[in-house]
């Protein structure tokens, strides 16, 4: 029926090239195994792939499709099939051997096919690429033509095509002399260049659409409700192709072959390239994620390219299991052939715990007593100990701080400052539920100095702002694409935006009776209007139901009691990529902010089984810490089992990674006892205690603590830099506590230890390890040659401890 | 703390000078001869290489109140400025800038960049640096490190220098094109990290403290390379290498009295300070052409870090941005200045035949003024101007429609941008540069043409 030759010559170049069976076990499945179409001429892929056990394989070669019931459909050599009559076929595909059936159903011959301007014309203008934000997408759109960005709005699109123009667009009168098929196909000059050809698809749909009138799309048009991606998953050898289909499902029960219409990204152009129509190349081993688009419906074929070598299947039967984590990590290290590392010494193991947990170092008693204790549950106890400790409360109320961007910039009065700094420090203390903490934030209400949740609002005085940054902290994604038009990467619309933001819109400030304080409360009025509509939308949570506009009582919890519920899947996973970033190094979704459909989880049965976890434990963020710190995965050693196999992705070992500013620096003041000052803060005071970012330190900036502008896991860089070097070479933070009076190395030689002995303690102080032998052999002459007067002593050992200070190891959690 | 300027050579307790650690010490070493500026500049050496100095207009500036007036159009779209006459008989630019009015014979206005992406700051900043958007997980690098990674360092000077600190949040959570991208972080700019305006400016921690002599310094260093060989492992970590490779830039730069010196803007006579002007940019500007004179290739000067609660150019006419207002307050006179300072400089020291300055903002703003009296994001169409480094000056690229929105003749995208740029630094634009996995990755994508109007 349409001319679809530019569709057939790709997928032909994908069958010739297709791999060879991978495996001797494999069988044949094809995907989909059962096709109903619902008009006669209707064309659907049908997908024939090597499949052993629950893992799918890429494309046999020599595949031959042949139909039964060549009356119901037919089916091409590339495995198209199309609908002939009414009735039921099978279609049979043999390759290797090996055979599959695949049942086809036709229905429908009675009913004439009418392209509909909602799920016809809209994707071939979206694929076409004219509702673009570099076309006529964009917000003014292009040379007087304005379509909505990416068809979100069928009734401005339907209009612009049809009214405007004085209706040169659309001619019903003489269809083919419509602009919109003699611009894209330059029969006329269109400064957008060729976009179809005459003999396409896309042009004879859009010729039929007008010669039934142009329509405009109807209220019972069936609506798009998902789209299913074949194959949804597969495992694919070095330089393999694979293609892909895409269907799309509908309100009335119906489904589409619409892959030719799908846009489609990788995820990782290291492991697969993708093209235009979903051909899959790959590039080199690694997990990626294909990442499908249609009609404002998102979908992700998950892709797994293992390594060359193979690794015996006893290396993962033997790798020790703690819990569920480590089922799914060794799952995923088996598909992609990675041996996992072996297990962290006791003294890694001690000096990584305190260091994630708490950001501070063990003291060398602390880790002397951890490896001499001989329990077998000396890990979890440890991970228990750890949890009760102050600087636990210390790190992780930072952290939180972190998130809600506590500041004396944000909060210019000490004592607001100080009440939210004292709400965050408290709710980790008594360890408050994660979905409580939201809720006592989110309805904040009160004075900002007497509820220290309040300041929230201080801090975001506009619907706006409270909007995108609630979505950024408590979600973990950025709507703010949706405030003027679709979101472009995910499903939110503008209307969800306006509904979402309207949830905040009553919120109101006044001054409070404590001088100076400012009250928060909850008004019966306000809404901020929709931009396109012109009135505000009724209140609605993103996905969630909406409310009536003038329904009484405080909206913001309609806001929390979706936000905090425990089928909302954005709002856990948000925390639990936070908390297992903390500890594993890398994000299941990174950026950490960046959680969205077309973003997906590196391991994504392990991402819903942490969530799922969290939601049975009731949002307990210790417990949460606890399970992974007491997982296998969290417990292995940063050296990899292959020397050859460099995986920061996976998990196969613990990802060596930079200390953050604050610890460095506590750690500088733990390990040479001479405290940091920090101007307004009392002695003593560690980094990771201040409740503000803007506390002076030139230190912890050009280490890269974040300024708390806008909540952003990009505001804090983990990345070493030539001025860090520089400073802790020359700089007056380093230098100045080792020369110190009261320094450790002022203790050492109080002490009367000699150079070996010194040297140990310096080691032991700072690495929580003995210098080696060969260690010891080179510095002892170092410090020998420099030994001539007490002074000199001094700084040789002053120069030791600075070296070991500045080292990758003392540097680097590992 | 030591100074180039001191006058006495200052004692160690080991017997050395000062001079003799900065000559003999650690150079030595280090495997580095390096010059004095003025030994370089009596034997000719004074690089003839292509240099190239970034201004980075960040907000992006109205090409409606700038270099691409309309003073036909309507008021609300003219906007509150008049166009005034230049140098250049063809060239009238807007009444903010009369001193860069005076050199409009030194540079080009290209009137037609546009860019189709998103009309947020961070992918402008992308694009018109490493001439792409990044997408699919790629991030390309910036063109100066990218003349870095080409050529590398000059008398053991950074390549390329980003002052004085990279630009940060504009809101997109995007990367902003200004580091080495998939080069590596080792090819990352140099971060100046402190205010060149400040009256104590200086590269921080550049140099050692007095009390740590030359021979602590070797000791130091040998006692650190020995406790980093125990743990394996962080050898195979880039980013724990990352750190050593920081360290070995940082010893090279505190072992040069070139670098020294060329940071020290005090030895700049304070007439020309004063016409640069008192302020981050000016001296910035001031520090590029001081910079780029000894041995840096590439300076980047970020105007603004970012657009929140600062003025800048990025006039919503609203808070936390600017109002229009700014352009003459503020804004306009501070680019005024510098601009044209550094050009006249340059001309004038006969540097600008091999530095090619580049003024750019993201993207332009709309031809109408918005309620709040400002303009907002337009990226379709922008103003830039290019000047030296093999760039006629007076001339004129593009020509946008009747108000200023639309590009009508000659359309320049960042990437031709780019390309011009790398011509200018005498690289091929098909030079191929290693991407991830080894995927070679050409400077600019195939087919992307040098702005040949401008040669």
């Amino acid at each position: 029926m349409f001319a679809v030759s530019y569709c057939r010559s790709v997928l032909s170049v994908f069958l010739a090239v297709a791999a060879t069976s991978i495996s001797a076990y494999a069988e044949l499945r094809a995907f989909p195994d059962e096709i109903a179409l619902n008009r006669v001429g209707a064309i659907h892929g049908l997908l024939v792939q090597e499949v052993e056990g629950a893992t799918i394989l890429g494309v046999p070669s020599g595949v031959e499709f042949s139909s039964a019931n060549l009356a119901v459909a037919t089916v091409d050599a590339l495995g198209r099939v199309t609908a002939v009559g009414d009735g039921e076929t099978t279609i049979k595909a043999t390759a290797n051997g090996e055979t599959v059936e695949a049942k086809v159903r036709v229905s429908g011959r009675t009913q004439s096919f009418q392209p509909s301007f909602r799920n016809h014309i809209q994707p071939v203008l979206y694929k076409m690429g004219c509702n673009t934000g570099a076309c006529h997408g964009a917000a003014a759109g292009k040379n007087g033509f304005k379509l909505s960005l990416r068809g979100f709005d069928h009734d401005l699109d339907h209009r612009a095509l049809t009214r405007q123009a004085k209706g040169r667009r659309v001619s019903l009168a003489e269809p083919e002399a419509s602009l919109i098929l003699l611009k894209p196909t330059m029969s006329i000059p269109h400064e957008g260049g060729e976009r179809f050809e005459k003999d396409s698809e896309p042009y004879a749909l859009i010729r039929e659409w007008i010669i039934a009138g142009a329509p405009k799309a109807k209220e019972d048009d069936p609506r798009i409700e998902r789209i299913a991606v074949y194959p949804p998953n597969v495992t694919l050898g070095a330089g393999v192709k694979q293609p892909l289909l895409v269907q799309a499902h509908y309100s009335d029960g119906t489904y589409a072959d619409v892959t030719r219409w799908a846009k489609f990204s990788t995820t990782d152009e290291s492991v697969v390239i993708v093209d235009d129509l979903g051909g899959v190349t790959v590039q080199g081993p690694g997990a990626a994620a294909i990442s499908v688009w249609y009609s404002s419906r998102v979908n992700a074929a998950q892709v797994v390219v293992p390594r060359a070598d193979a690794i015996s299947p006893e290396v993962f039967a033997k790798a020790p299991r703690a819990n569920f984590i480590d089922e799914h990590v060794l799952a995923q290290l088996s598909q992609l052939r990675i041996a996992p590392a072996a297990k962290a010494s006791d003294a890694e193991f001690v000096r990584r715990a305190y260091l994630d947990a708490t950001g501070v170092l063990p003291t060398s008693d602390e880790s002397f007593a951890f490896v001499m204790d001989n329990r077998p549950d000396k890990q979890a106890r440890l991970v228990d100990a750890l949890l009760e400790r102050p600087e636990f409360v210390d790190y992780w109320s930072y952290k939180w701080s972190d998130l809600l961007l506590v500041s004396s910039r944000n909060l210019p009065r000490r004592e607001d400052l100080t009440a939210f700094n004292r709400f965050i420090r408290e709710s980790v203390t008594a360890n408050k539920p994660w979905d409580q903490f939201a809720r006592d934030l989110l309805t904040a209400t009160g004075s900002t100095q007497e509820n220290g949740a309040a300041n929230y609002f201080a801090m975001h005085k506009e619907t706006i702002d409270l909007t995108e940054t609630t979505s950024l902290a408590f979600l973990g994604m950025s709507i703010t694409c949706a405030r003027c038009h679709n979101h472009p990467l995910e499903k939110w619309t503008q209307d969800d935006y306006y509904g979402m933001a309207n949830l905040f819109s009553q919120v109101k400030l006044k001054n409070g009776k404590n001088g100076g304080d400012i009250d928060v409360l909850a008004d019966p009025f306000g809404n901020i209007p929709h931009p396109r509509l012109g009135v505000p939308v009724p209140p609605k949570p993103l996905d969630g139901e909406a409310i009536p506009l003038d329904q009484p009582g405080d909206r913001r919890e309609t806001l929390v009691k979706w936000l905090t519920s425990s089928d909302n899947p954005y709002f856990t996973r948000a925390i639990v990529n936070r908390v297992w970033k903390n500890f594993m190094g890398r994000g299941l979704v990174e950026p950490v902010d960046d959680l969205r459909l077309t973003n997906p989880a590196t391991n994504q049965p392990l991402f819903e089984a942490l969530t799922a976890d969290f939601v049975e434990k009731k949002f307990d963020v210790k417990q949460l810490i606890r399970t992974i710190m007491n997982s296998a995965a969290y417990q292995r050693s940063s050296q990899s089992a292959d020397p050859n196999v460099a995986d920061e992705k996976y998990y196969s070992a613990y990802i060596i990674r930079r200390l953050d500013a604050e610890v460095i620096l506590d750690a500088y003041s733990a390990v040479t006892a001479v405290p940091t000052a920090f101007d307004g803060y009392p002695g003593g005071f560690r980094a990771l205690q201040l409740p503000d970012s803007q506390v002076g330190s030139y230190f912890l900036t050009a280490f890269g603590r974040p300024e708390r502008e806008q909540t952003c896991s990009c505001e804090r860089t983990e990345d070493s830099s030539v001025a860090q070097a520089l400073h802790i070479a020359n700089g007056d933070t380093l230098n100045g506590k080792l020369r110190d009076a009261n320094s450790m190395v002022s203790h050492l030689l109080a002490k009367g230890l000699d150079d070996k002995g010194a040297l140990e303690d310096i080691y032991l102080r700072a690495l929580g390890r003995f210098p080696s032998p060969g260690e010891m052999d080179k510095a002892l002459p170092l410090l020998a040659s420099a030994a001539v007067s007490p002074e000199e002593r001094r700084l040789g050992f002053e120069d030791v401890a600075w070296a070991v200070l500045t080292s990758k190891e003392f540097l680097f959690n590992h | 703390m030591y100074r180039i300027d001191a006058q006495k050579p200052v004692h160690f307790c080991d017997g050395m000078t000062r001079r003799d650690f900065l000559h003999a010490g650690s150079l030595a070493t280090l495997g580095l001869t390096l010059p004095s500026f003025m030994g370089l500049k009596k034997a000719g050496a004074v690089s003839k290489d292509m240099n190239c100095i970034f201004l980075f207009l960040v907000g992006g500036p109205s090409q409606l109140d700038t270099f691409d007036m309309k003073p036909d159009a309507p008021a609300e779209i003219r906007g509150p400025y008049k166009p005034i006459r230049t140098n250049s008989p063809d060239i009238q630019i807007s009444e903010i800038f009369p001193n860069i009015a005076k050199q409009a014979d030194k540079f080009s206005i290209i009137r037609t960049l546009h860019h189709k992406a998103a009309g947020v700051h961070d992918t402008g900043h992308q694009m018109m640096q490493t001439g792409r958007l990044f997408q699919n997980g790629m991030e390309h690098p910036h063109a100066g490190c990218v003349l870095g990674y080409l050529k590398g360092s000059r008398n053991g000077l950074p390549p390329h220098v980003v002052i004085p600190r990279p630009i940060g949040n504009t809101g997109g959570n995007m990367p902003h094109g200004q580091n080495a991208g998939f080069l590596g972080k080792t090819h990352d700019p140099f971060i100046l990290n402190d205010e060149p305006q400040k009256p104590d400016f200086a590269v921080p921690d550049l140099l050692p403290p007095d009390y740590i002599s030359a021979s602590r310094l070797d000791r130091r260093r040998a006692l650190r390379d020995m406790v980093d060989q125990s743990v394996a492992q962080l050898e195979k970590s880039a980013d724990a290498r990352l750190l050593d490779e920081n360290f070995q830039q940082a010893y090279t730069l505190m072992s040069s009295p070139l670098a020294r010196e060329a940071f020290d803007l005090k030895q700049e006579p304070e007439e020309l300070r004063k016409a640069y002007g008192y302020n981050k940019f000016g001296h910035g500007c001031l520090l590029s052409r001081r910079l780029i004179e000894r041995g840096v290739r590439f300076a980047t000067v970020n105007m603004f870090e970012t657009v929140f609660n600062e003025i800048t150019w990025d006039i919503h006419g609203s808070a936390p941005f600017s109002p229009i207002e700014c352009y003459t307050d503020l804004v306009g006179p501070m680019f005024d200045h510098a601009y044209s300072t550094l050009l006249e400089d340059l001309s004038q020291r006969g540097m600008l035949e091999n530095t090619l300055v580049v003024a750019m903002g993201e993207f332009g703003r709309t031809p109408k003024i918005n309620p709040a009296g400002g303009r907002d994001h337009w990226p379709q169409v922008w103003s830039i101007l290019m000047a030296g480094g093999g760039i006629q000056g007076g001339r004129v690229v593009g020509r946008t429609d009747s108000i200023g929105a639309y590009p009508v003749e000659r359309p320049v995208t960042p990437a031709e941008v780019v390309a011009t740029v790398y011509h200018c630094l005498g690289i091929d634009i098909e030079t191929e540069l290693p991407g991830p996995g080894q995927r070679p990755i050409p400077v600019v994508d195939y087919g992307t043409k040098v702005i040949g109007e401008l040669l």
